[in-house]
Parts: structure tokens; C-alpha cells; sequence
């Protein structure tokens, strides 16, 4: 799709990890100003991540706890408080 | 809530298995969720969970106390749910128990064998959409985005738990959002 440059792509994905030099992030907006390919793709990936991050948080299945205490080896000493 | 982890650990090592509960129960969810979202499958997803606690239990010893926990936990889950993604036999899902309550039904099981045609995919559900996206990447990027966007790890805490470069991390998490983009944009 793209003809631009990669090291725009890179600096895209550099800006979304937060860790981004100033000039870099000049030059990424100077391209970007005057890009319209670049934009979508900017766009595009931002919208990728509000996509991904809007998965529902899944909690572990009832007494998962449990079963888990059931599937431990049988401890070795006997120290701790006995029922 | 790491010096209670560290306290439960060490009555742990000292013999008291019931300690180890609570550390199940501050983990549980995360974990359960890790798997969930790396294998696509609750009963998979459970029972590797459950496995993850096991081997942290009998591993427990060699955790070094000054490092964080969860990394450590986080480390056994994704190299178990990694293993067991390269185990997979291509025709293992489609005879598997379809549990439909919580709205994630037979795609999510199929999603990993192979693409479905577009008309499907639209028609999906939004939430069963998301887990099908993220079962279409392959594994290595799949373990990126789950820990980076679902359970919100940073980008270090990454290269941690899955002992790998920064650099590596950062390589992968780009290509997994190009992937993704992709993905998307097809339809």
C-alpha cells in the first residue's frame, strides 16, 4: 500500500510505544501534515489498539481456587497449622 | 500486596501448603485471563491456568524473592500456553464441547484453524470479534498484544517475562499492531 518511507512507519510505532525522540516526532508530524496515506495508516493503528483494549476483562471460572489447592502435590512436612 | 505475596511464599516454603491459596486467589483472574486470550478456550485456558499455579508451587523455591511475582507467574502461563499452541492438532477443536454462556461460541474455537469468509466474521459479535482478531496472529505476536494491551504489562516487564531483548519486544509489539491492522482493514 504505502510508498513512504518505513523509517515513518517506524517513527508511527515508536510515537504509540511512548518512547519517541523530539525529532523524530517532528519529522513524523511534518510527514503526516502533507500525507494522507500515512495518516490513515496512523489511524489505523490507533484504532487497532482502541479495538484490542476494548476486550472485556475475563474473569477465572467459580471455585478455580479450589480445584487448583486439589492439584497440588501432597506437602512434604507437616509445619503448618493442621485442620 | 507484594510483601504479602512474599510473606504467603515464604510460610509456603516453610511447609504451610494452605498459604498458598491466597496467591491464587490475587492471581486467579489474570492469569485465567492470559490463557484465555493466548489459547481462545475456556476449558484449555482453565486447565492450563491451574498448571501454571501448580508448577509455581512446586517451583517456588527457586523464585527470587526481590523480583516481582506476577513477572515470574506470567513467565511459566505464556511458556505454557506457548507449548501448547505448538502442540495443537489441527482438527482438535472441532469436535470440543461448545460452551456458549458468556456470548463466545464455536468461532472462538475454530478461529484458530483457519480464516472465515468475511460475511462471517462481520456478523460476529463484538467481544467474540476481538478474541477471534487476536487468535488469527501468529503466537509470537499474539503473546505481545495480550500482555501489552489486555493485561496492560509495560514494555520491560514484557522483556521479562518472556526473556527476551527489549529491542526483540519492541520488533514484535509493531508487528503485531501491523498484523492486526491488517486484519482489519481487509473486511
Amino acid at each position: 500500500m504505502s510508498t513512504c518511507p518505513q523509517h515513518i512507519i517506524d517513527y508511527m510505532h515508536e510515537y504509540l510505544d511512548g518512547d519517541i525522540s523530539r525529532e523524530h516526532e517532528q519529522v513524523l508530524k511534518q510527514h503526516l501534515k502533507t500525507c494522507t496515506e500515512c495518516q490513515q495508516h496512523m489511524h489505523q493503528l490507533s484504532d487497532t489498539i482502541a479495538f484490542i483494549k476494548s476486550a472485556a476483562h475475563i474473569t477465572a471460572p467459580p471455585h478455580f481456587e479450589e480445584k487448583v489447592m486439589k492439584r497440588l502435590p501432597r506437602p512434604k512436612s507437616r509445619v503448618g497449622v493442621q485442620k | 500486596m507484594d510483601a504479602l505475596v512474599n510473606k504467603r511464599i515464604k510460610q509456603v516454603l516453610k511447609g504451610d501448603q494452605n498459604a498458598f491459596s491466597d496467591i491464587v486467589s490475587l492471581y486467579q483472574h489474570k492469569l485465567y485471563q492470559i490463557c484465555y486470550r493466548m489459547l481462545g478456550n475456556k476449558q484449555e485456558a482453565e486447565d492450563i491456568a491451574q498448571e501454571a499455579f501448580v508448577r509455581a508451587y512446586i517451583n517456588l523455591h527457586t523464585f527470587d524473592q526481590n523480583r516481582k511475582f506476577s513477572t515470574w507467574l506470567y513467565r511459566i502461563a505464556t511458556n505454557l500456553c506457548i507449548d501448547r499452541i505448538r502442540k495443537k492438532k489441527p482438527d482438535y477443536y472441532l469436535d470440543a464441547e461448545v460452551d456458549g454462556t458468556d456470548g463466545l461460541n464455536m468461532y472462538s474455537h475454530i478461529a484458530n484453524e483457519e480464516d472465515l469468509p468475511e460475511d462471517v466474521a462481520l456478523q460476529m459479535e463484538f467481544q467474540e470479534r476481538i478474541q477471534y482478531e487476536i487468535s488469527r496472529l501468529p503466537e509470537k505476536y499474539r503473546t505481545v498484544i495480550v500482555l501489552k494491551y489486555i493485561e496492560e504489562c509495560s514494555l520491560q516487564e514484557i522483556s521479562e517475562i518472556l526473556d527476551l531483548p527489549l529491542g526483540t519486544v519492541k520488533t514484535r509489539i509493531h508487528r503485531g499492531r501491523e498484523a492486526l491492522r491488517k486484519q482489519l482493514n481487509k473486511l
